[in-house]
C-alpha cells in the first residue's frame, strides 16, 4: 500500500487527509499522481511539490516502493 | 531548556529564545531576529483568524536543516527557529527566527535567508478567515 497525505489547500479540495492505493511493480510518483488525479483533479492540479517518506521529491519518474508515504502539496504559505 | 527549533500551537517569548541564543555562546557579537506577525487585513479585505495546517513531521525535518544549513552556510554561532500553527488573530505572533554570529553582516544575512527559505522549503499552509469566508493564502514573493 501507498499512504497518501493531504495537507491545507489539497486536504481542501480532496476532503480527506489521506488515501490508501495498492502498491503495484513499476509505480512511479507521476503514475501516482496520474492516479489520483482522475479521482481528485481539482487537488492534483495543485499539487506542485510533492514528498515521499517526507523529503521533497521533483522527479516524477522515482519509482514508488511498497509502503511509502508520499504527500502532493500546494505551495507553501507559512511564516 | 526548550529545543532551538519548535513548532507549536501555543505564543513564543522573543525574550526566551534571544536569551536562549545569548547562552549559547559568548563569542557572539551580533544577534538578528525576524518576526512575522498575523495581519488583520489582506488583499482588501478584514481578516478575522489566520489557520495554519502543516506536514509536521516534514516540516519540523525541514525546520533542522534549514537551521543547520543557515550556520553552516552562515557561519553562525547559533540560530533559533519557532513556528505556530492553529487558529492566530490578527496582531498574533507566527514566527520567529534569530541567528547568532560574531559580526552583524552574518546575522542579518543569515536571518534573512532563513525566513525566504522557509516559505519555499516548509510544508506549512495558511487560510485567511475573513468575514466573507475563508481561502487558502497564495504564497508572497
Amino acid at each position: 500500500m501507498i499512504n497518501v497525505l493531504f495537507f491545507g489547500p489539497i486536504a481542501a479540495a480532496t476532503g480527506e487527509r489521506e488515501a490508501s492505493v495498492a502498491h503495484v511493480p513499476g509505480l512511479t510518483l507521476g503514475g501516482l499522481k496520474e492516479m489520483l488525479a482522475v479521482q481528485y483533479p481539482e487537488a492534483m492540479h495543485l499539487a506542485t511539490m510533492m514528498a515521499v517518506n517526507g523529503e521533497h521529491v521533483r522527479d516524477l519518474a522515482l519509482p514508488l516502493a511498497d509502503n511509502s508515504e508520499v504527500a502532493f502539496m500546494a505551495k507553501f504559505s507559512g511564516g | 531548556m526548550k529545543e532551538a527549533v519548535r513548532i507549536q500551537q501555543e505564543d513564543f517569548s522573543q525574550d526566551e529564545e534571544i536569551r536562549a541564543l545569548q547562552a549559547s555562546s559568548k563569542r557572539m557579537g551580533g544577534i538578528a531576529t525576524f518576526l512575522g506577525c498575523a495581519r488583520d487585513f489582506s488583499e482588501g479585505r478584514e481578516v478575522s483568524e489566520i489557520s495554519f495546517d502543516a506536514y509536521g513531521s516534514m516540516a519540523l525535518s525541514e525546520l533542522n536543516k534549514l537551521r543547520s544549513d543557515a550556520i553552516e552556510k552562515y557561519g553562525l554561532l547559533d540560530a533559533r527557529i519557532v513556528h505556530r500553527i492553529g487558529t492566530v488573530k490578527g496582531g498574533d505572533n507566527i514566527v520567529f527566527i534569530a541567528a547568532g554570529a560574531e559580526h552583524r553582516v552574518a546575522a542579518l544575512e543569515a536571518c534573512r535567508w532563513m525566513i525566504d527559505e522557509l516559505k519555499q522549503r516548509v510544508p506549512i499552509w495558511k487560510k485567511e478567515i475573513t468575514p466573507q469566508g475563508e481561502a487558502w493564502v497564495t504564497p508572497h514573493p
